[in-house]
């Protein structure tokens, strides 16, 4: 790590959220409760693909208990011909995905919702509606959805002039593509798949909704945006924003999976319907049908390179999962695929693609880990047939600054070269490696985000600091903004209580993803505490009667600039803040910005596996994320996400996927059957914290999280096939399919 | 959950009676399968009779050439036994692995073995180590005990008190965890006692637990590791869900009987 003179940015301090969740007094969304609570519950599809010609609710509305039912009918419906784009969603499909419309586009999909007095009768009176389906023939993989005889999932979606399952695609391209191929010594195509995966979040989707009599909304739920939950609820029922106040509680784990609605409008509704509190939990297996997974994809990979390792083209054409509607990652995929590269001739191209799957959400870097799959397992392979050591073929075409990448920027100062440079060096690289043992190496990047934030800094009258901003906090944002107002205001770290603000206490702030929170937010924060600092120092001129000019700020008190300014003892801030009267009143200063500057981040992951060759398992016996972060505000955080992201990495490489029957049901929804890793299926994964300061950010800020999910895919696969010389391009990588293509290797010696 | 009357038994016959004046009761032992089975409505008995009040049916009993493990006695006291450690050490290995620390802390080796779920590791080790399961009313031999999946000969009101196991020459066990359920997708146990060689496999039979004959011929007249190994098992009447199918699972017990046979020493 950089040298700093820093006393707080850079140490690992008390966590904020330690133990209220240590000690199981964390509120999360399920927790919070209201006198007079009805229960909501959805009744949802039991066909993949099928037409609603008509929904009875009257006998479920005649059942005892039940209180309100909400069907399609109730809300708002954004008409498919007209965009109406919120972030990176459309409304259009939010409102078709909270509650099917014309068409169940997915085995889960919701119909209706009952609120009643107890889940059980809510439950019951679910199955009292009457819902008339014509049933479809559903397409759940991308090849059904684009065979020319597939069923058509949406007619008003046209690709080429004929109705289609692609519903839209993204393309970069820099310089001559067919000229670069040219020029290559070796050139290397190859067709890989990857398989959808969930999140994993522990805490299911959840919230409690109160509509008073005066129309007014109140929404307690976990979410990774309380601007988010209101805005999207708002459009949805027609309540107007400035009615509807969203508190976010204490999350349960997001990973991007909670950046939109399913719950909350549907007891928002049923709230205003019944005059009662509503509250709805999902369970696990619907989480698992219901909520986003992030896509399956299937891709086309194609780099060229001379003889010294200078890659001349590259290429990659990639397929993603939408689920039901459209809207897959594919910018993640096409954008961050050949970033780390500087690429003379590069294109990559995504479809978007939609079938019979529920709609995806983000996930980590969402698209990303796709987009660099492929790409880092054929840069393996060129490496092998060139006889260079896959660093040192990275490192030949690493970018570095002023770089002009495939899909637009012009990079400034960043620190990838360093991420291969320390991986090359690192111990890991050098350690020996016994009988059926391998390692692999892969980078990946991800672009990181600034957008809009507030903040609010007030110094409470016994000298202390209240922030508030407006971030759920996934990643260990209080933490990180406790350390850097503390560093600001020179105090110690455990005299500033961070706080997350709802729609109602804090401006607009915008969702917590794209590794852009701690980024966005200290921002704000920076500029709110030095106009704290400002009237701090002001009120001292006042009381010493000098030129505010003339006052500095320093270890949590205002001093004299020097001898000129006039001799004065130093004033604290608790002595200030006791005098806080007698000039202006009480001290606090806020901030709302759309903040800029984000930059990207750049990682490279060495993985060692064994390969049991008579069962076809892959241990991870050793793994080293190494990522330039900018600047690690809170390193222990830091390495958290690196670790996180890995372990996702590894899960999504080895073992996870959804799996659908001929129905088109998942057939593994929960955690008995869905092959999450646990703690023991993994090695501890070290890290290795590269900073090169952001030169845009006050603290030097990039965004960590997101990146180290990028290369885990292939870094384990190019690992395997050190180990056992076999190529994997199909994930995951089980162990029946591991010990089928390890026979199939032997019989064909 | 429905609803269901909670009764907490005192003694053996306490839970007995109970249970036999029950319009549809079940025992509840370490709950590990009937909770969530109940939470899930699932099943609807009319009442629970609770044995974790009955003294005499916890515990380890050394016997000498024997050893005697009460009903309600847990997975995690099993794992942390002395007298198993030093007399059947793959019985501890065994519950040492069952679940995870929750699970061992609160099942029980007779909820176990009267559940019979065939992916449940005990039920492997009665079989393999010709373990006497004892009731209220009689004594099974190993063989005679199971019935199929999720089903054995006890009768409704028989409740199992204790496994007497016999202390082999040697015994290992060996298993292939789901990843993600983490119960044995195959579990292998092989024995020596008195002579004989049992190997039994959980996890992978339709009709539950079984016992290997093709491995046991081999190991009864070369007990090594190759010797299992080298045994093509038919995948017959094997399972093929979406973790595995019957061909990859009679791969593994060949294997994980050899790596059985190498923990045994």
């Amino acid at each position: 790590m950089s040298e700093t003179t820093n006393k707080w940015i850079g140490q690992n301090t008390i966590r904020p959220d330690g133990a209220p969740k240590v000690t199981g007094s964390a509120a999360f969304a399920a927790d919070t409760n209201m006198p007079g609570m009805i229960w909501g519950s959805v009744l949802r599809s039991p066909h993949a693909h099928a037409r609603i010609k008509s929904i009875d609710t009257s006998k479920a509305e005649a059942h005892p208990g039940v209180k309100a039912v909400v069907t399609a009918a109730d809300i708002v419906d954004f008409p498919v011909d007209t965009p109406f784009p919120l972030g990176i969603q459309d409304m259009r499909w939010m409102c078709r995905n909270v509650m099917a419309r014309e068409k169940a586009l997915f085995h889960g999909h919701p119909v209706a919702a009952v609120a009643a007095t107890s889940e059980a009768i809510a439950a019951e009176a679910c199955k009292l509606i009457e819902v008339d389906y014509e049933v479809l023939p559903h397409a759940i993989e991308i090849d059904d959805a684009l065979a020319p005889d597939a069923p058509i999932l949406h007619d008003f979606i046209e690709f080429e002039g004929k109705p289609s399952n692609i519903a839209g695609t993204l393309e970069h391209t820099k310089g001559d593509i067919e000229a670069g191929f040219a020029e290559a010594d070796v050139i290397i195509e190859r067709d890989f798949t990857t398989r959808p995966v969930h999140q994993g979040y522990i805490e299911p989707h959840a919230c409690l909704v109160s509509v008073a009599a005066d129309g007014k909304a109140t929404i307690w739920s976990s979410s990774q945006g309380q601007f988010m939950v209101r805005a999207m609820t708002g459009l949805l029922t027609g309540i107007p924003q400035s009615d509807i106040r969203a508190i976010p509680a204490e999350i349960g784990g997001g990973f991007g999976g909670k950046t939109i609605v399913y719950l909350e409008p549907l007891a928002t509704i049923l709230s205003k319907k019944s005059g009662r509190p509503v509250k709805m939990v999902m369970t696990r297996e619907e989480v698992m049908r219901a909520s986003g997974p992030t896509s399956g994809s299937k891709s086309t990979i194609k780099i060229g390179a001379k003889k010294d390792g200078t890659i001349t083209a590259a290429e990659g054409i990639y397929w993603l999962q939408a689920g039901g509607l459209p809207g897959s990652p594919i910018r993640g995929a096409v954008g961050c695929a050949l970033a780390p590269y500087d690429i003379p001739n590069g294109r990559t191209f995504g479809y978007d693609v939609v079938s019979n799957r529920s709609k995806v959400a983000a996930y980590r870097a969402p698209g990303a880990p796709i987009g660099a799959f492929g790409i880092e397992c054929v840069l393996d392979e060129i490496a092998e047939e060139l006889g260079m050591d896959p660093l040192d073929l990275r490192l030949k075409n690493a970018a570095k600054e002023g770089t002009q990448a495939v899909h637009g920027p012009t990079y400034p100062l960043m620190g990838y070269v360093e991420s291969l440079e320390a991986a090359k060096a690192h111990d890991h690289y050098k350690a020996p490696l016994g009988p059926n043992q391998g390692r692999g190496v892969a980078s990946g990047f991800w672009f990181n985000a600034g957008g809009e934030s507030s903040a609010q800094v007030n110094i409470t009258e016994d000298g202390n600091v209240v922030v508030t901003t407006g971030h759920p906090d996934i990643g260990g944002s209080r933490a990180g903004i406790a350390n850097i107002c503390a560093e600001l205001l020179g105090i110690d770290y455990r005299r500033v209580s961070v706080l997350i603000g709802d729609t109602a206490t804090i401006g607009f702030s915008n969702l917590t993803g794209g590794s852009r929170v701690l980024f966005a937010s200290s921002i704000v924060v920076t500029e709110s505490t030095n106009n704290v600092i400002g009237t701090l120092c002001a009120l001292a001129a006042k009381i010493w009667d000098i030129d505010p000019e003339a006052v500095i700020w320093e270890d949590g008190e205002a001093r004299p600039a020097g001898a000129n300014a006039g001799q004065f003892p130093p004033l604290t801030l608790e002595e200030l803040a006791a005098r806080a009267n007698e000039s202006g009143g009480p001290i606090g200063a806020g901030a709302q910005i759309n903040t800029t500057g984000a930059e990207g981040g750049f990682g490279t992951h060495i993985c060692d596996v064994e390969v049991d060759p008579e069962l076809g398992t892959v241990q991870v016996l050793r793994y080293t994320v190494l990522q330039d972060v900018g600047r690690a505000v809170h390193p222990s955080y830091v390495e958290g996400q690196m670790q996180g992201g890995a372990v996702q990495a590894i899960g999504w490489a080895l073992n996870e996927e959804y799996i659908y029957n001929k129905n088109g049901h998942v057939d593994n929804p929960g955690f008995l059957d869905y092959r999450m890793p646990v703690a023991s299926d993994m090695p501890m994964i070290d890290t290795h914290i590269i900073e090169i300061p952001n030169p845009k950010h006050p603290q030097g800020v990039r965004g960590v999280g997101e990146v180290p999910l990028v290369p885990g895919l292939a870094a384990v696969r190019n690992a395997i096939h050190d180990a056992v010389g076999v190529r994997f391009n199909d994930l995951p990588m089980s162990p029946p399919v591991v010990l089928d293509a390890l026979d199939m290797a032997e019989a064909a010696e | 959950m429905y609803q269901f009357n909670y009764q907490k038994a005192g003694s053996q016959d306490d839970a007995v009676s109970a249970l036999s004046s029950a319009e549809d009761g079940k025992f509840l032992a370490g709950g590990m399968t009937l909770i969530p089975t109940l939470k899930q409505r699932l099943a609807q008995p009319s009442d629970l009779v609770d044995l974790s009040g009955i003294n005499d049916m916890v515990g380890i009993q050394d016997g000498g050439d024997s050893i005697t493990i009460g009903a309600m006695t847990r997975h995690v006291d099993v794992a942390n036994s002395d007298v198993v450690g030093s007399k059947i050490p793959a019985l501890q290995h065994l519950a040492s692995h069952i679940g995870d620390p929750q699970v061992r802390n609160r099942g029980t080796i007779g909820g176990s073995i009267a559940n019979n779920d065939p992916a449940a590791d005990y039920p492997a080790a009665v079989l393999a180590l010709n373990a006497t399961v004892i009731t209220n009313k009689r004594e099974f031999a190993a063989d005679d005990f199971f019935d199929g999946m999720f089903a054995t000969n006890l009768e409704e009101d028989e409740l199992i008190t204790a496994i007497r196991f016999p202390v082999p020459e040697k015994a290992g066990y060996a298993k292939f965890p789901n990843p993600a359920s983490r119960y044995a997708l195959v579990g292998v146990m092989v024995a020596q006692t008195g002579g004989e060689t049992r190997v039994s496999v959980t996890g992978a039979g339709q009709d539950g637990v079984f016992r290997a004959s093709d491995i046991e011929s081999a190991l009864s007249g070369n007990w090594s590791a190759e010797a299992a190994k080298g045994v093509k098992m038919s995948d017959d009447g094997l399972n093929s869900d979406i973790h595995a199918s019957a061909e990859y699972r009679a791969h593994l017990i060949s294997v994980m009987a050899s790596r059985a046979v190498d923990a045994a020493g």
